[in-house]
């Protein structure tokens, strides 16, 4: 490394001047003359048949420009979506989901937006609302999903979505020693991330430009191209920095109707959700899994046979592909014989289903690694020590046909172990728990990359990537300012505007630092093979004699920094040189995920907690995650997402869930009864590491990071409350109140 | 935002004039913590809001008058929490101003707001329950003393005429003195709204006083003189039975979000024996 | 149409003349009034601390108070931290110690973080934790914000 703040430094985040002034600017700031204030009218009914729609009264309010519904929509009503187009711009004659936007208002002023949403009268029809896995696979269940939208299958008659079968090996053929059996649940969460949904869509020339919040630029742009009718050139996507996302901005929601709306008013348009209506929009799936695993009297893994019920919402959005990904590495790093999953991603009149940090592995990680622990103390076996012997070493494994592990994981858990000081005695009402959570990285990728270096020595680079928080704009300067030896701060980044950053297929998966890493990275070795050729030419040298390295140029008989060769070779006339870089994963057809795993995530994490033995109240007092990182491009920035990440682990295990009435509405909506760690939940200590073998395949040997820390929050701290009380809980969240009835109720 | 008229008058009789001539559409607006959510949430509509914070008689201020401590209708949790007088006195009542939310909303909710809410689970209420405080209410007859216990009648409901306000909330200096604690179950460390709050004071006269909200229609007020709970050389055992009748009259409601209604009847014995040491541990400091 | 009132006040140090809607909170007048988006909008109900502002000093959600209300107040918002354009000492530590993440909940931690420290100007972790304990941060970089606020107090080793 050298020492212009390259690579490994804990470089000062850029955006983080305006991020501390006031200054960075979020959708819901960007000035933008003659903006209308869009508001959304919905129902408060989880399934509702509309019957009418009376738009007067709003429409006479002062400032009011229109109330749109599903009839000034094209009609058959556009349909998008990730995988399967099913999702209407407007409630199409029936409400699925409580909060589905059914009309949306134009006005002025936000205060006339507002005022006019109340007076839209939707005269509707109550219907029964399915809202649990058990109703939606009840035999006689109304379909959540008229079959004529289905694509076609063996359950397009039924609410699963699709069925997954993945493992290998004969279940049934084998013979364990001990056998332990339990279903575990998850609920239904939200993302809650600080800034609520904006978006905003003004015409542009004969084209259209859209802002949003979104983590996905270009998968946006060409929804919108393909919804309104327009070529992709002449829809442009800016995508200002989100302000948190954890997955629930990657695709487009509600752009299509705001773009439809600017189209209509021929203005900008603009719609910020209230948290509450963020909370409408995009939800994790909830999960009921049934985890059956055989041991050996010794611990080792003979089987592990799950049947794993995801439930997503009324539009698949992103369901059925989380309930696909996430199923298919329930097994988990453990060397098994045989395994056997089955995966249903079931329809409801819920919120749709959208990705959430973990992508369904949070979930299936709770199941199995809860199991595990059963089946160690069914055993008596050591809890760390049953892990330790079925983990798979470097390069072995865990799912046949697929990517083997690809880091030193029993080095991870050691660390972990050290670190929670595992095996040493606690107290009384304090117990220890340990778990390992795994998630493949993206399974197919692409991204582009250009870097301009200009003819002062200083860098422009370009990238797509959405920065929400985890640094992206930072690492990618970075290895730009290592591989061009150019100080830091003379690189500017280049992000968010589809029509002058290259493609980027997506910000997700904790692909980033590998696949733009990369991109960014061949962008530079780009300009440094140009670099090479003007130097050969400025020293008449052959080109086979220079190497060109992190920002040097090696000549025969000296070095030179890159700067300097560059600078004498754009002369006096100027100019700058180009580089332009890709990065691929390549799609497998054959593959039941489309593509093997870039890379993986693997994660152990180990708390102590004291269990009040009167409320239930559990106190995290130590909370250790190490995370199998690769390299650490910006440690900073790790920690700060490995912490975090931990912390909305332990919200997510000890406190969240959306709670929804008999008919199926949502029932604590906003932040006063959706619980989310506050700097008084913090564990007593936390602590959070990392192991760095530069074994992975993005520069420098860097792997992904920012969801490892909660893939295995909930079933190390459940684990733990297992420990100090001996109950066993197999729901979650850990509230005071459920582990106080696990503790009634426990023999 | 819905619309609403604003008026920000300077004498408590302006006031009451407004309260009069407009009635239900009227609402008091002291901290706003509660009333502009109410307003945002169109779950009323007034016409106008009457803002009392130009009201000199009502700005922030505690003091002593005679054997009680006078805390004026504006005074706020954090100007409680932060008052000598209060802290020794009455410290179960600055326990209670301390959790009312983070200290963004401390800074402005009042004790009188608070309380004029009505909520079930109002933080203050069982310490002024505790304490025998008295609410002072103005209206166009003059103005009237309302014991706390009287002034809280039900959910969203208090002894407030249409046209009257509260000009201050007065705690008589406790003869013996009360020692009290206070304390309240939440879902989580960080701030939170209680499913149970509770409030317990001993004396040298061995009679305790237990309050404790958020599991029925209103706070409640119990009392024990047999001096069993308020004993320290009684044991824990001895105590329960006693400590059990005073939650008989807890009813939590089946349909809350925040906890289950056995979860709280288990709870009311367990919280109320731990603040009921914590009582008796200070009022031996005290002596 | 919504009634309106005039009102002075002081924002950043500079006098604010202007006529506001009474239905309008701090939060909106500071943002759409008069420019200032620093300042974020997140719950409205008082529980994130996002729009956290000073007023007279003290700690509050501007999405509780009607604008009107600040009448005659002093207003410091995260625009005014700066000092003459370049970043003050709690500031420059908030990015030593990467405490801003994606950033939303940061005008609200800076404005929470420099009142405490003027009513206290050596807090524990533990004293940071509780007043800052209405300051959501989803990013959840609790323990680098209390590092930056210990970092800036006066006379801490940089």
């Amino acid at each position: 490394m050298n020492d212009t703040n390259g690579v490994g430094a804990r470089a000062h985040r850029l955006g983080g001047a305006d991020r501390v002034t006031g200054h960075q600017r979020y959708v819901a700031d960007i000035p933008m003359a003659e903006t209308l204030h869009a508001k959304l009218v919905t129902v408060d009914c989880a399934h509702a048949r509309i019957l009418s729609i009376d738009t007067s009264a709003a429409e006479r309010v002062p400032g009011v420009a229109f109330v749109m519904t599903a009839a000034d929509l094209p009609q058959p009503m556009p349909r998008f979506g990730p995988e399967y187009q099913d999702r209407p711009v407007l409630a199409d004659g029936e409400v699925k989901y409580h909060g589905e936007p059914v009309a949306a208002v134009a006005a002025e002023t936000k205060d006339a937006a507002e005022e006019a949403a109340t007076l839209v009268k939707v005269e509707y029809e109550p219907l029964p609302a399915i809202f649990t896995i058990a109703a939606a696979l009840y035999p006689s269940a109304e379909l959540v999903q008229d079959p004529s939208i289905r694509r076609p299958g063996p359950h397009i008659e039924t609410n699963v979505l699709r069925e997954y079968r993945f493992g290998w090996g004969d279940v049934e053929e084998m013979h364990a020693d001990v056998v332990v059996e339990h279903t575990y649940t998850w609920p239904m969460q939200t993302h809650f991330a600080i800034e609520p949904h904006g978006f905003m869509a003004a015409p542009d020339g004969d084209g259209i430009a859209a802002w949003s919040s979104i983590q996905h630029p270009y998968q946006l742009q060409k929804t919108l191209a393909k919804v309104l009718g327009m070529p992709m050139s002449k829809v442009r996507v800016f995508a200002p920095d989100p302000g948190g996302a954890f997955g629930g901005k990657q695709h487009p929601k509600l752009e299509p109707l705001v773009a439809f709306m600017a189209l209509r008013a021929d203005r900008p348009v603009r719609l910020i959700l209230t948290l509450e209506e963020a909370f409408q929009a995009v939800r994790r799936a909830g999960t009921e899994i049934r985890a059956r695993m055989g041991f050996k009297s010794d611990g080792t893994l003979v089987f592990q046979d799950y049947v794993n019920h995801f439930l997503t919402g009324a539009y698949a959005d992103t369901g059925d592909r989380i309930t696909a990904k996430a199923s298919f590495l329930t097994a988990g790093p453990y060397r098994t014989p045989a395994v056997r999953i089955v995966a249903r991603s079931v329809l409801s009149h819920t919120t749709p289903t959208h990705p959430y940090r973990g992508f369904g592995i949070p979930q299936v990680t709770w199941a199995r690694e809860s199991c595990l622990d059963e089946g160690a103390i069914a055993l008596g076996i050591d809890r760390l020590e049953i892990r330790l012997r079925n983990l798979v070493k470097y390069g072995e494994e865990h799912v046949p046909g697929d990517t083997p592990a690809d880091g030193n994981w029993e080095q991870t858990v050691r660390k972990a172990a050290e670190e929670i000081r595992w095996g040493t005695p606690l107290p009384p009402g304090q117990g220890r728990g340990i778990a390992i959570g795994v998630k493949s990285g993206p399974t197919t990728g692409l991204s582009y990359s250009t870097v301009r270096f200009l003819a002062d020595g200083s860098v422009l680079v370009f990238s797509g990537t959405s920065d929400m928080g985890q640094g992206a704009r930072t690492i990618f300067a970075q290895i730009a300012a290592e591989e061009l030896g150019v100080p830091l701060d003379r690189v500017a980044m280049v992000m968010g505007d589809t029509s002058v950053v290259p493609y980027d297929q997506q910000t997700s998966a904790s692909r980033s630092s590998v696949l733009m890493g990369n991109a960014v990275l061949n962008a530079c070795r780009d300009i440094q093979r140009k670099i090479k050729a003007m130097a050969s030419h400025l020293h008449d040298i052959d080109e086979s004699e220079i190497v060109v390295d992190r920002g040097v140029v090696h000549l025969p008989d000296r070095d030179l920094p890159i700067v300097d060769v560059l600078k004498a070779g754009l002369g006096r006339m100027g100019g700058e040189l180009v580089g332009n870089g890709e990065s691929r994963k390549q799609a497998d057809p054959d593959h039941p995920l489309g593509g093997t795993a870039l890379f993986f995530e693997f994660n152990c994490t180990a708390c102590d907690v004291a269990v009040d033995p009167d409320t239930g109240e559990t106190t995290v007092l130590r909370h250790v995650t190490v995370g199998d990182v690769g390299f650490a491009l910006n440690p900073m920035q790790v920690t700060g997402q490995d912490e975090g990440a931990a912390v909305m682990g332990l919200g997510h295990a000890l406190m969240e869930h959306l709670i929804l009435d008999d008919e199926g509405r949502t029932r604590n909506l906003g932040a006063i009864d959706y619980r989310i760690p506050t700097s008084l939940d913090l564990p007593l200590e936390l602590h959070s590491f990392i192991v760095e073998n530069a074994d992975g395949p993005g520069p420098y040997g860097v792997k992904g990071i920012s969801e490892g820390s909660l893939l295995c929050t909930a079933p190390a701290v459940a684990a733990a409350v297992r420990d100090a009380t001996g109950v066993v809980i197999r729901d979650l969240p850990l509230s005071p109140e459920r582990v106080w009835r696990a503790m009634q109720e426990q023999p | 935002m819905q619309s609403f008229s604003y008026v920000r008058p300077t004498t408590v009789e302006e006031a009451i004039a407004l309260l009069e001539e407009h009635g239900e559409g009227a609402r008091l607006l002291a901290g706003g913590t509660d009333l502009v959510i109410e307003l945002r949430n169109r779950w009323r509509k007034p016409k106008i809001v009457v803002d009392l914070k130009r009201i000199e008689e009502l700005r922030p201020s505690i003091r002593q008058e005679d054997a009680r401590l006078v805390i004026t209708a504006g005074t706020v949790m954090a100007d409680l929490a932060a008052d000598e007088r209060v802290r020794k006195h009455f410290p179960a009542l600055v326990e209670a101003a301390d959790v009312v939310g983070s200290i963004q909303i401390r800074n402005r909710a009042t004790l009188a707001g608070n309380i004029c809410n009505g909520s079930p689970a109002a933080d203050t209420a069982p310490p002024l329950l505790v304490y025998g405080a008295e609410i002072v209410v103005a209206g166009k007859k003059g103005r009237r003393r309302v014991p706390v216990d009287e002034f809280i009648v039900g959910p969203g409901k208090v002894d407030l005429g249409p046209a009257e306000l509260v000009t201050a909330i007065e705690l008589p200096m406790p003869t013996p003195p009360i020692a009290a604690a206070y304390t309240r179950m939440t879902r989580r460390r960080g701030t939170d709204l209680a499913s149970i709050t509770l409030c317990c004071g001993v004396d040298a006269n061995g009679t305790t006083r237990l309050a404790y909200g958020s599991v029925g229609p209103r706070a409640l007020l119990v009392v024990d003189d047999t001096g069993v709970l308020a004993d320290p050389a009684a044991s824990d055992e001895d105590k329960a039975p006693t400590l059990a009748r005073m939650f008989a009259a807890a009813s939590p409601s089946p349909k809350s979000m925040r906890a289950g209604p056995e979860y709280r009847v288990a709870m009311l014995p367990v919280l109320g024996a731990r603040a009921l040491h914590t009582a008796i541990e200070r009022l031996a400091r005290s002596s | 149409m919504n009634e309106t009132m005039h009102m002075e006040m002081t924002v950043n140090g500079r006098v604010r003349s202007l006529d506001v809607a009474v239905n309008h909170t701090l939060l909106d007048v500071l943002r759409d009034d008069i420019g200032l988006t620093g300042t974020k909008e997140c719950c409205v109900v008082g529980e994130c601390g996002a729009c956290t502002v000073l007023v007279d000093g003290i700690p509050m959600n501007s999405c509780l108070m009607l604008g009107i209300e600040a009448d005659g107040a002093e207003v410091l918002t995260v625009e005014g931290l700066a000092e003459g354009g370049h970043l003050n000492r709690m500031q420059e530590a908030f990015l030593d110690t990467g405490a801003a993440q994606c950033g939303f909940c940061i005008p609200g931690q800076l404005m929470s973080a420099t009142a405490l420290l003027q009513r206290n100007p050596h807090p524990t972790v533990a004293d940071i934790n509780e007043a800052l304990a209405g300051n959501l941060c989803r990013c959840a970089g609790y323990q680098q914000i209390s590092a930056a606020i210990l970092a800036s107090v006066q006379g801490a080793a940089p």
